[in-house]
């Protein structure tokens, strides 16, 4: 918002009050939505002493960068970045895989009465994961998976959204290109890496991100299946803090926390809205 | 009988490459599901049946008694309102605000990208990191309400503190998070709308009003009905921002929901039981709440294609 958002103010509001009155709305509405970001940017550089004040200041009058330091500090967060990158980043490439393969299987290969199975396979998506919580948590005891990377990993790998989104794109493909790579004898697995995949490369980028959000920003799921301090994940381990003798109503540290774990999912989001947004859009509104 | 035998054993000949290379590409998503989805609702009914505390060999099988429990568990019914309060008002309250925004979104304002993402970003940020925050920003004193509050010499209500209130300030939170979200919807339909009919209507000589009722409401039935459901169905959903802001308090359950104190039922209170039985009730809301939406989206909406 630099000073080309006050020339578009005087030059709207020069250009007559109809013009004017929505970008001055949506610039209300944007600010009271920008609000938290703000706050929470602002806490965590405050000194403790500047935050119990009354009434607060907008700006703080003593920038405290070591904080960050301090928070970093305060609870194992080089554990819990670890934990969410690898976690989310393997499970990602999981679903997109799997997705992937059984979206194509779906549209492209001749299989008696897939139309039933495919139902089977939107279905998972209306079942509640709160109904699968006690259920999971015994067969992962079974399995010795609690509190490891496989339980963080696996289960979440199947997801029916991606392979449904991946499932209406390939349906727009021209069939012309699978009959022409039919006729020279390639079998379906060169036909999905060698033609598909490429061709769908924007779609795929799209259903990653969506997946690697849900991953990161993910609460109850990590909470049930971990249960040491060493295992949890940002968000998990930023609660953790918020109940540590150290984080414990400072919320100069809480605010840097915060900071910590929404920094590299909001620098996700600017530089690749456009593929997110169409990820989440795709097949919902056309459906 | 045999005729079809044969006829599926011959077929089964012939396509047998192709057959096999299906269950190959479906395989690893299918087995997730069977093992970590499909089983578990299995499971669940039947552990909805006895008493069990995750620990003893045996589980003791109870009948009905769970479910007849649960019906008379304040509990139970204080949860489910409370999750009832919060997805309705989210689902009214954010949505209604969300086609507004987007309503002024397709006016070709300048700046309309930068709106869209600032209006969109509290959707993909962490739930957990976002719940702290408002924790702050809705304190009397220490939130940038105090201000507003001194200005009108009024005492700020203590949303945390309260029984009443604590629910509403998970509402806020999730009021938040939901806007942008369906504010994307609603703009990718307006910009769908033909805009012959606008045209058409000017013509006429029809008001803005009139064309939004007569015109753009109409066209959007279909995607209006399809997010309040499914923001419906998500909104029953809401754990994170209970665990974080309240843990069900000041006096529990005052702020909890069906989630949470599912979670405390098996994760706190080690009643594997009963709280399936509490899993099973939930499920069957859901199966109902997307049933009826299939079967209406079907006849009263006009899906393009």
């Amino acid at each position: 918002m630099g000073s080309g958002f006050w020339h578009n103010l005087r030059y709207n509001w020069r250009s007559g009050v109809e013009a004017a009155w929505p970008f001055a709305l949506l610039t209300l509405i944007a600010i009271v939505l920008g609000m938290p970001f703000f706050w929470m940017l602002i806490t965590s550089v405050k000194p403790l002493s500047e935050i119990i004040i009354y009434p607060p200041r907008f700006l703080p009058q003593d920038v405290r960068l070591e904080n960050y330091v301090e928070a970093w500090n305060a609870a194992p967060f080089d554990r819990f970045y670890i934990n969410s990158i690898v976690t989310g980043v393997a499970t990602t490439l999981l679903q997109v895989i799997f997705a992937l393969f059984m979206a194509y299987a779906f549209v492209f290969i001749n299989f008696p009465k897939k139309d039933l199975l495919f139902l089977a396979v939107l279905a998972t998506m209306m079942i509640p994961i709160e109904m699968k919580l006690v259920p999971n948590y015994l067969l992962l005891k079974k399995l010795g998976w609690v509190n490891t990377y496989w339980a963080l990993i696996i289960p979440p790998a199947a997801h029916a959204f991606p392979v449904f989104v991946l499932y209406q794109g390939f349906k727009t493909l021209p069939i012309e290109l699978m009959d022409a790579a039919k006729v020279d004898g390639a079998t379906h697995t060169q036909t999905l890496l060698r033609i598909v995949t490429p061709m769908t490369r924007p779609l795929l980028a799209a259903v990653a991100l969506v997946s690697f959000v849900g991953r990161w920003n993910d609460y109850l799921w990590p909470l049930i299946v971990t249960n040491t301090v060493a295992m949890r994940t940002l968000p998990i381990g930023l609660a953790y803090l918020k109940d540590t003798q150290e984080g414990g109503n400072r919320w100069n540290l809480l605010m840097a926390g915060s900071v910590f774990v929404i920094v590299p999912i909001l620098i996700l989001f600017v530089f690749t809205q456009k593929q997110f947004v169409e990820g989440i859009t795709s097949g919902a509104v056309k459906g | 009988m045999s005729v079809n035998m044969h006829r599926i054993r011959t077929s089964w000949h012939k396509n047998r490459r192709e057959w096999l290379t299906f269950l190959a590409f479906v395989a690893p998503n299918f087995i997730i599901f069977a093992v970590f989805t499909y089983w578990p609702i299995i499971y669940s009914f039947y552990l909805s049946f006895v008493r069990w505390n995750f620990l003893t060999p045996n589980k003791q099988v109870v009948g009905i008694r769970n479910y007849a429990r649960l019906m008379q568990d304040d509990n139970f019914w204080e949860v489910l309102g409370n999750t009832l309060v919060y997805a309705v008002s989210v689902v009214l309250i954010a949505q209604g605000l969300a086609f507004l925004l987007a309503l002024l979104l397709n006016r070709r304002v300048k700046g309309q990208p930068f709106f869209r993402t600032v209006s969109f970003t509290p959707h993909i940020t962490t739930t957990a990191a976002a719940a702290l925050v408002f924790v702050l920003l809705l304190d009397p004193k220490l939130g940038p309400l105090s201000h507003v509050y001194n200005f009108f010499s009024i005492q700020g209500p203590r949303f945390l503190a309260s029984t009443t209130l604590a629910i509403w300030a998970i509402i806020i939170v999730g009021i938040w998070k939901e806007i942008g979200f369906a504010s994307v919807f609603f703009l990718a339909g307006l910009q769908g709308i033909n805009q012959e009919y606008y045209e058409a209507a000017r013509v006429d000589g029809a008001r803005p009003f009139a064309i939004l009722r007569h015109i753009t409401v109409p066209l959007m039935a279909p995607v209006i009905f399809f997010l309040m459901v499914s923001g419906f169905i998500q909104a029953t959903k809401v754990f994170d921002l209970v665990a974080i802001m309240t843990e069900g308090g000041p006096v529990y359950p005052s702020s909890s929901t069906y989630a949470y104190h599912l979670y405390q039922l098996a994760f706190r209170n080690f009643r594997a039981g009963y709280a399936s039985a509490f899993a099973i009730i939930f499920f069957i809301g859901v199966m109902t709440v997307t049933l009826f939406q299939l079967r209406y989206s079907k006849r009263w909406v006009d899906y393009e294609e």
